[in-house]
């Protein structure tokens, strides 16, 4: 779990590159938390930035203070259990529990270049992929053949027509749910979903579009 | 009509594809209701995907959480390399602790535990939990004093009065031009740098102790 001691996610995840289309089609605007600062409003002398708030309950944390930690729990725990349910294709709360203490272990490494929510996202994810890459070497020591590649489904396998937009979520391919949670939900890019997931970014496209079009069918 | 291979449009949408196939599409797009039907279904997925409501789990997990974290209260072992280069660390990160070390001063005592003086500049840096904390860390620290010798003392005090001249110094900066978020966010990493060091000086004196 190589990631897991990263002190600051990359910098610019969720930052939208590349050519915006002139008719003013673009992405909704990435739900990942950013830096500490970057386009944050100016505030008020007294008034309490979030991020602030954070990084000091973060040290205080970190040198043992669990009240410190209950409070980043409580500002963070929506969003984490979110984003670990939609990964996971179910409610996996003790998937989400196991991301917070493992984030209690290693917030020492926190070092507060980041936001604070943009490194427990980070730990969330990572924790996540590794779950399913360490199901995945246990199984293929009993299937010479790993049938989940990351070819595509054939468009039969999913049906989603009838269903709540979250369910259909949840009832997507893994890898393709994965793909579209991390770039449409918590707005990463393809090269750091490639990079994470151990793809390439092509990949990681035909991934997402495959979700985009499967989830049409939930639109109706 | 030859259509655009659908994965185009995704590509589209998220403005990664090449300006002249772009302009391509959107050329498509102006005689094929077919595409435009499926382009405005794709961003209306992307769109649900941006609003999506995040909502906590169907029980509070903090008290499984607190069981396994609150069992053993974790230990940090800080070696005096470590102790004397985060001091160092701490004499890069304001000018006003590089004017300190100029100063005709700086050779005399400083008070182990001082007042803590009125911050020029309230944030959350200075709320309850924060004054709590270095109060806290502050008295430990005065108790287990007696464990360090005479060198490592001078170190700290040194090094603590480093870092309350550049709070004081971020401080004046922050209260001339308090809409600067740059100064605030340096005001903040001052303030839990003073807690970082006490933090790690606490625990040596543990760990000596």
């Amino acid at each position: 779990m190589k990631h897991e001691d990263r002190s600051e996610p990359p910098s610019e995840v969720g930052a939208r590159g590349g050519f915006q289309p002139s008719s003013g089609i673009g992405s909704p605007k990435p739900r990942m938390p950013t830096t500490a600062t970057r386009g944050a409003p100016a505030q008020k002398p007294g008034a309490h930035d979030p991020n602030e708030t954070d990084a000091v309950d973060a040290a205080l944390a970190a040198s043992g203070d669990a009240h410190a930690f209950e409070r980043l729990y409580r500002r963070h725990i929506n969003r984490v259990h979110s984003l670990v349910r939609r990964m996971m294709g179910e409610e996996a709360e003790e998937v989400t529990q196991e991301v917070l203490v493992h984030a209690w272990q290693k917030i020492g490494t926190y070092r507060g270049e980041a936001a604070f929510g943009t490194w427990l996202h980070r730990v969330a994810v990572n924790l996540v992929l590794s779950r399913r890459a360490g199901r995945r070497r246990w199984r293929d020591r009993f299937a010479e053949n790993d049938a989940e590649a990351m070819e595509l489904p054939s468009k039969s396998t999913v049906h989603l027509a009838g269903l709540d937009f979250e369910s259909a979520i949840a009832a997507l391919p893994a890898r393709a749910r994965q793909v579209f949670v991390l770039h449409d939900v918590e707005g990463y890019r393809h090269e750091e979903i490639a990079t994470m997931l151990g793809v390439t970014a092509g990949t990681s496209k035909s991934q997402l579009h495959y979700a985009r079009m499967a989830l049409r069918e939930t639109l109706g | 009509m030859t259509h655009p291979q659908s994965e185009h449009w995704s590509d589209y949408i998220d403005g990664e594809l090449p300006l002249a196939e772009a302009r391509e599409l959107e050329t498509h797009l102006e005689v094929c209701g077919e595409c435009r039907r499926l382009l405005n279904e794709l961003r209306g997925v992307v769109a649900r995907a941006g609003a999506l409501e995040d909502r906590p789990p169907r029980a509070d997990l903090w008290p499984r959480v607190s069981a396994q974290i609150g069992v053993s209260r974790r230990r940090f072992v800080f070696s005096m390399p470590e102790l004397l280069a985060a001091g160092i660390a701490l004499m890069l990160i304001s000018g006003g602790g590089v004017a300190f070390l100029l100063r005709d001063e700086i050779g005399a005592p400083v008070a182990w535990i001082r007042p803590e003086p009125e911050p020029v500049v309230r944030t959350v840096a200075t709320g309850g939990g924060y004054d709590a904390a270095i109060g806290q860390l502050q008295r430990e620290l005065a108790k287990g004093r007696g464990s360090l010798d005479s060198s490592t003392t001078r170190v700290i005090e040194e090094k603590l009065a480093l870092i309350d001249q550049a709070i004081l110094d971020a401080e004046r900066a922050v209260a001339a031009d308090p809409g600067s978020e740059y100064l605030r966010a340096h005001l903040t990493r001052s303030r839990l740098t003073k807690l970082d060091l006490l933090r790690r000086a606490t625990e040596l004196t543990r760990t000596i102790s």
